[in-house]
């Protein structure tokens, strides 16, 4: 009998890595390609060392927490258009409140716009809610709405934060250096909470049950409703971390951003990190390599010489190629199943 | 006077309808602690309403619902397994993307609560980490038992639970069940399968037209007399007022009419094991069965959504292969589906959506303006279709809707009709009209394939009817002589003869 324990063992872990490999095969395959464009990167230009590194990354973390912003909300069964505008918002909130404060009123300002951004992104997901309007057109206006508050706190560029503050998502005082550490940190703490709390609590679980299959979803007991508001105001917590991101990296608030824009790359990065758009698929943690590579790719094809213009439909085709690999990937476990 | 001991569950006189649909009229039941109670009915009868009142899924119009003696009122399922009533759905309500584990976190058990009962199931060795959608149906049936027996209710409702097991696994719930009774809970027991009925169950209440007709014990009771009792004493009646001019029909299709469609020992999965038929020209072919006993895929392949896992169809002796439904109306077999949602567009008018086949024609692209026109109007008249909501077709009445739905075929040339449950739910002036639509569309040449829930209509509008049992033709005879008795017993896989 115990010569036969260990080799069950063997198999089940050789079963268990398989499976593992199978569902989480596009979240490794995104970091292998992140990997990938790096060193070919560092290849491309003379130089390649802590500054590159901390630009990108301290550069792609309003990305990042943008995409996880979405994610949440798509995984759901929702899509927040939202979530670029609220960055607009947060920034200039946050330029306008703390500028010339200490770091410890910093600190508690953006407490307090964390938790004001998740109220109003979750009150537009009761509204949606309440009123069975589709997500889209909801969240279309709350973009423009988002938007003119922005230019109401702020009218034009100005504003500021604390250096301390600063270098908490850049590593730099000034925003610009070459420690990207901080940067990490600041990425990988709100990330892997929020990845935590999707894979492991009943209340995380239910975005995905109500995104996947929203009937079953309700006969387990499930209240669709109450999961989506909370899909909301997470993504508008979120939202307002890519906002302090955006604030620390120029130093000032800009109402003029394009918060549409932003609100489009978000999709991209979701697409591109494995999140499926018709909910229920996906994960917070595939969507930061996904934003670093879509971030990723202006350096890149500057370094190449690429004309700006046409760097812009290179991007567009990657995203559509990268939709067909995963269609074909989906179609071929269908019909292996 | 003292209190008599109050029963585990009772409802008064419980009532809902969807729009003018009447689906439940006045439903009193009472189940005791300790007994496993039987709900039975034909299609439509109600069953399923009144389980997913007692779920929380739906609330009643009207009526009331006791546990132990206090009154409830359940808004949604946590209400109701938050009272003791725990319900096996006939829809498996696990969540296909996500893991067992993680699907059992959802409703805050964990895999330790469930064990002891897949240990019972002879599934002690499941994969919690496998997703959903990876486990065999059969399996999922049986987890969601185990999740419901886990909230520890007092009242376990299994609406169809064995209709996906094996004979050995039903065997195996049965024997939870009978644990369950003996630790004095209580099962709401639904199955269209009699024997099992007959062998689990303590006592019997029976649903008709959405009321509670009959409650009795089981012991002693055979399932012909389950059978009458589900019919009802006064169905002669009703059979004949439904229809004034209910004759069955003279039938003058006979062996030398062309064949125009051939299904040949078509399997799909495991829900068609192996059905064969023969449709001939000016036939009116009845099919009936209880829910899901794969008449929907059977439907489903002939009119080219599935493909068949084996075996073929024949169209006027061509094989063929549709690889969608544009292929299968080429061939010229067209589908008038149950789901009348699907089958119209809604927000066009009543013209667009008859003219609807005519844009297929992509060669006839420019004569299309000028004999649409005419094409349609002549299907008006001839379906007297209320046009004063033609505007929208979302704005008629369900009866009119299907009118639309089955006139629009009339418009174009076909040889098969494919018409699943086409008068359901539909009033009587509208379902003779439909009645003489079909047998109108037979005598021009064509041939119908008719799956009907309402078993009286058979003998009206039918030349032949085939059974429907378990994915197989378990019966088959003339419509004329098929009376209801007949068609329910064959329709519980009770008493199968080929006459």
């Amino acid at each position: 009998m115990t010569a036969t324990t260990p080799t069950v063992g063997r198999q089940h872990r050789s079963m268990a890595w398989r499976r593992w490999v199978q569902r989480h095969g596009w979240t490794v395959g995104i970091w292998v390609l992140l990997l990938f464009l790096v060193v070919w990167y560092s290849t491309l230009i003379p130089r390649f060392g802590g500054f590159q590194t901390a630009t990108i990354i301290s550069g792609g973390t309003a990305w990042i927490f943008l995409g996880v912003a979405q994610a949440v909300v798509v995984i759901a069964g929702g899509l927040d258009l939202g979530v670029g505008g609220m960055l607009v918002l947060t920034s200039v909130t946050a330029a306008q409140l703390m500028d010339g404060q200490p770091l410890g009123m910093v600190v508690v300002i953006a407490i307090g716009i964390v938790i004001a951004a998740a109220i109003l992104n979750g009150f537009v997901g009761w509204i949606i809610t309440v009123s069975k309007v589709p997500d889209i057109v909801v969240t279309l206006g709350s973009l423009y709405i988002y938007q003119g508050l922005a230019l109401m706190v702020l009218p034009k560029v100005g504003g500021g934060t604390n250096g301390s503050f600063r270098w908490m998502f850049t590593g730099s005082e000034n925003g610009i250096g070459s420690n990207p550490w901080p940067s990490i940190v600041v990425i990988a703490i709100p990330v892997i909470i929020v990845a935590w709390w999707m894979g492991k609590t009943k209340s995380g679980l239910s975005l995905y049950a109500v995104g996947s299959d929203a009937s079953a979803a309700f006969l387990s007991g499930v209240r669709a409703g109450r999961t989506k508001i909370v899909a909301f105001a997470v993504a508008g917590a979120f939202a307002a971390l890519a906002g302090f991101s955006s604030v620390s990296i120029s130093g000032v608030g800009n109402p003029t951003t394009e918060g549409g824009n932003l609100t489009l790359n978000s999709v991209a990065a979701i697409v591109i990190g494995g999140v499926a758009l018709t909910g229920g698929i996906g994960s917070a943690i595939a969507v930061v390599p996904a934003a670093l590579i879509l971030f990723f790719f202006n350096p890149i094809l500057s370094a190449l010489g690429v004309d700006p213009n046409r760097a812009q439909v290179i991007q567009g085709v990657l995203i559509v190629f990268v939709m067909m690999i995963a269609g074909l990937l989906e179609w071929r476990r269908l019909r292996r199943s | 006077m003292p209190n008599p001991r109050q029963p585990l569950l009772s409802t008064e006189a419980i009532a809902k309808s969807y729009g003018p649909v009447v689906a439940l009229r006045s439903v009193d039941l009472v189940v005791e602690s300790g007994e496993i109670h039987a709900l039975l009915g034909a299609n439509g009868a109600g069953k399923s309403t009144f389980v997913k009142i007692l779920s929380g899924v739906i609330h009643q119009d009207a009526g009331s619902v006791d546990i132990n003696g206090n009154r409830v009122s359940f808004t949604v399922p946590k209400d109701a397994t938050g009272a003791g009533v725990a319900t096996v759905f006939q829809d498996p309500a696990l969540i296909p993307d996500l893991s067992m584990d993680q699907n059992l976190t959802i409703s805050g058990l964990h895999r330790t609560d469930i064990e002891p009962w897949l240990e019972l199931m002879h599934l002690a060795d499941l994969d919690f980490g496998l997703l959903a959608r990876d486990v065999p149906l059969a399996t999922r049936r049986l987890i969601d038992l185990a999740r419901a027996l886990a909230l520890d209710p007092q009242l376990l409702m299994l609406d169809e639970i064995t209709a996906a097991l094996t004979p050995e696994q039903a065997d195996l719930v049965f024997d939870v069940m009978r644990k369950w009774k003996r630790m004095n809970r209580s099962v709401l027991f639904i199955s269209h399968r009699l024997g099992e009925v007959l062998s689990i169950c303590d006592i019997a209440t029976i649903l008709r037209n959405g009321q509670d007709v009959a409650n009795f014990s089981l012991d002693g009771v055979d399932e012909a007399e389950l059978v009458s009792a589900m019919l009802g004493e006064e169905l002669a009646a009703v059979a004949v007022s439904a229809d004034s001019e209910a004759s069955p029909l003279v039938t003058s299709v006979t062996e030398q009419s062309d064949v125009v469609l051939r299904g040949v020992d078509l399997h799909f999965r495991e829900k068609v094991n192996g059905v064969t038929f023969d449709l001939r020209r000016g036939e009116i072919l009845g099919v009936t069965a209880l829910e899901g006993q794969g008449q929907d895929e059977l439907f489903a392949m002939l009119s080219g959504d599935h493909r068949p896992t084996t075996g073929e169809i024949i169209v006027n002796g061509d094989p063929m292969s549709a690889k969608s439904p544009y292929d299968a109306i080429r061939k010229g077999l067209v589908l008038v589906p149950g789901d009348r949602q699907i089958a119209l567009f809604p927000q066009r008018s009543v013209r667009e959506n008859l003219a609807i086949p005519l844009y297929n024609r992509v060669a006839r692209w420019l004569k299309l303006q000028s004999d649409e026109g005419e094409l349609v109007d002549t299907a008006i008249q001839r379906l007297d279709i209320d046009t004063r909501a033609a505007s929208q077709v979302q704005r008629l009445s369900g009866g009119n809707r299907q009118k639309v739905t089955i006139g629009r075929w009339l418009i174009e040339d076909f040889d098969v009709l494919l018409c699943f449950d086409p008068t359901r739910g539909i009033d009587i002036q509208t379902k003779a009209q439909i009645y003489d639509l079909l047998r109108e569309v037979a005598a021009n040449g064509a041939a119908v394939l008719l799956y009907s829930s309402e078993l009286r209509e058979i003998p009206i509008v039918c030349d032949r009817v085939l059974v429907m049992y378990d994915g197989e033709v378990v019966h088959e005879q003339p419509a004329a002589t098929a009376t209801e008795e007949v068609l329910l017993t064959a329709a519980h896989g009770l008493g199968a003869v080929k006459q």
